[in-house]
């Protein structure tokens, strides 16, 4: 059940070969042009000629289109109804549904707003699945991000799921003992009460047993860390990230000088 | 020449009345292999914290007397340099996952990566170690995704790699089968034999009549016997200060006052009963 932790699924692609700051920085530059760039269909061009492309570089193409009609999709699509029929814009009325209009303009916003989203969401995805979480903390690590900054970022990650599952357990042996879970709301809510004890002060006393666990294995050393994974950065790499930096740069001039 | 060294040593957590080590006096050799065997509350797991620097660093507390490892003082040494030369591994293995980790196999390198093991090295001392306790095929595994047994192995192994001088257990076996039990002291055994000392807190008494080297008998925080593990196992103080022993033992305690058991000595392993009773 807990086996997969991290969306990343290992293939061996040139996506998955870049460094992971590289892909990180391509994620935020897509998402920042096709929210800052002007040209109505930015958002569209990159959706359909960069980020499915990549998808078929980096080889996850399947995971992606799961992603995407699981979770792209109906976030995207709710947000374009939502959008088409409350936005307050337009004269052109093509439906009218109780007393809401939707009218051309509104529709082409929702568009546009849903696009975007999908970038966004496409964008993340597409890092997640080609982009090993510890390659990037080591990465990252080595750049100068603190050791104690990475390793609450990426515990925090890992320990969700195991707390949804303690919680779990927490009920069940509750209920075992006549717990009222299923009545009205309010008895509900009042039986949510002896969990947050049990889950609060367990968590309280883990925490100390992990900080023994951990400076028990030197994580507050002195010496100069090393990884046991080598993170590759090429210069292909460095001009890459030059590269993106400046179109994002273009990017944000031309928005500030065109409007 | 003792490695670890405890003089007078008496220690109160913080907020409590009463001392959980009181007066405790302990000298162990290098490639000792030291077993600690003692009734809830003993003060079994604060020793294994005391030896290991957790004391006074880590919980606070009044500590009294010295606390040697290899000739450094522990009061006057830092935490992080400290558990170089001493390793530690406690009984809830789902505790001790660093939680920053995919795979077993980084897990493992995690306090290799801390303290600054070339990536080489680090990958060969790994592999070594995961060889030894057996859980080569467990490498790209989620720890996680392990059972409690497995999780004990990875913590032992996380230890392990980094090769300390002492390496204080507190059952590491808690949540293994036989099997798993008695592969796990027979890679204590080994690391015994090539020079580390160990200190083993643990419950299993034929296990440790069979492996250790020398047993304490810890009760209300002051060691009450100390000796060859079937001297102190089979000894009559156990029963009366309410320790558990071995059910070998009991059964031939049971035989001898009903005189069936002819040896003067009791036994502590099956082995041993069935020899007894052979007789």
């Amino acid at each position: 059940m807990h086996e997969r932790l991290s969306y990343y699924v290992k293939r061996d692609s040139a996506l998955h070969r870049l460094n992971p700051l590289t892909k990180a920085v391509l994620a935020l530059t897509i998402i920042l042009i096709t929210f800052f760039n002007i040209w109505y269909w930015t958002a569209h061009i990159a959706l359909l000629f960069f980020i499915i492309p990549l998808c078929f570089v980096g080889r996850v193409y399947r995971e992606y289109f799961g992603t995407l009609t699981r979770l792209i999709l109906p976030t995207a699509g709710f947000l374009f109804i939502m959008q088409a029929l409350f936005q307050p814009i337009g004269e052109t009325v093509i439906y009218q549904f109780w007393v809401l209009d939707v009218t051309q303009e509104s529709l082409a916003f929702a568009f546009l707003v849903a696009t975007r989203i999908a970038v966004m969401i496409s964008s993340f995805t597409l890092f997640l699945l080609t982009t090993h979480p510890s390659e990037l903390m080591s990465d990252l690590t080595r750049r100068g991000l603190p050791g104690q900054f990475a390793y609450v970022i990426i515990s925090t990650l890992q320990i969700l799921p195991q707390m949804q599952a303690k919680a779990q357990t927490i009920i069940s042996a509750q209920r075992a003992r006549g717990l009222d879970t299923e009545s009205t709301f309010l008895k509900r809510a009042g039986s949510l009460l002896p969990l947050v004890g049990p889950l609060v002060f367990g968590s309280l006393v883990e925490v100390e047993e992990r900080a023994i666990a951990i400076e028990a294995r030197g994580f507050t050393s002195t010496h100069v860390k090393t990884s046991l994974h080598d993170v590759p950065d090429t210069s292909l790499d460095k001009v890459i990230r030059w590269f993106l930096v400046a179109l994002v740069i273009i990017t944000l001039m031309l928005k500030i000088w065109l409007s | 020449m003792a490695i670890v060294n405890l003089q007078n040593v008496t220690y109160k957590y913080p907020l409590t009345d009463s001392p959980v080590l009181q007066n405790l006096n302990l000298q162990v050799n290098e490639g000792e292999f030291v077993a600690v065997v003692g009734p809830n509350g003993a003060g079994k797991s604060t020793l294994c914290y005391t030896i290991a620097g957790f004391v006074p660093h880590f919980f606070k507390g009044e500590l009294t007397g010295t606390v040697e490892v290899a000739g450094n003082e522990s009061s006057k040494s830092s935490l992080h340099e400290w558990v170089l030369n001493v390793g530690l591994a406690f009984q809830n293995p789902f505790n001790q996952i660093s939680g920053a980790k995919y795979t077993v196999f980084e897990e493992i390198a995690f306090g290799l990566e801390n303290t600054g093991v070339p990536r080489d090295e680090m990958k060969g001392r790994v592999e070594e170690g995961m060889k030894l306790t057996g859980i080569s095929d467990l490498a790209d595994r989620s720890p996680y995704s392990l059972s409690g047994g497995q999780q004990q192995r990875v913590a032992l192994t996380s230890i392990l790699v980094m090769q300390p001088k002492v390496l204080v257990l507190d059952e590491p076996t808690s949540q293994m089968d036989p099997i798993g039990t008695r592969e796990v002291f027979g890679v204590i055994r080994t690391m015994a034999e090539r020079g580390m000392t160990v200190i083993l807190v643990e419950h299993k008494m034929e296990w440790i009549a069979r492996f250790a080297d020398r047993v304490l008998a810890l009760h209300e925080g002051q060691i009450i016997l100390d000796g060859k593990p079937r001297e102190v196992l089979t000894s009559d103080l156990l029963v009366e200060k309410g320790f558990g022993i071995s059910r070998y033992t009991s059964v031939a305690r049971k035989a001898k006052a009903m005189g069936l058991w002819k040896n003067n000595e009791l036994p502590v392993t099956l082995d041993e009963a069935v020899e007894g009773f052979k007789k």
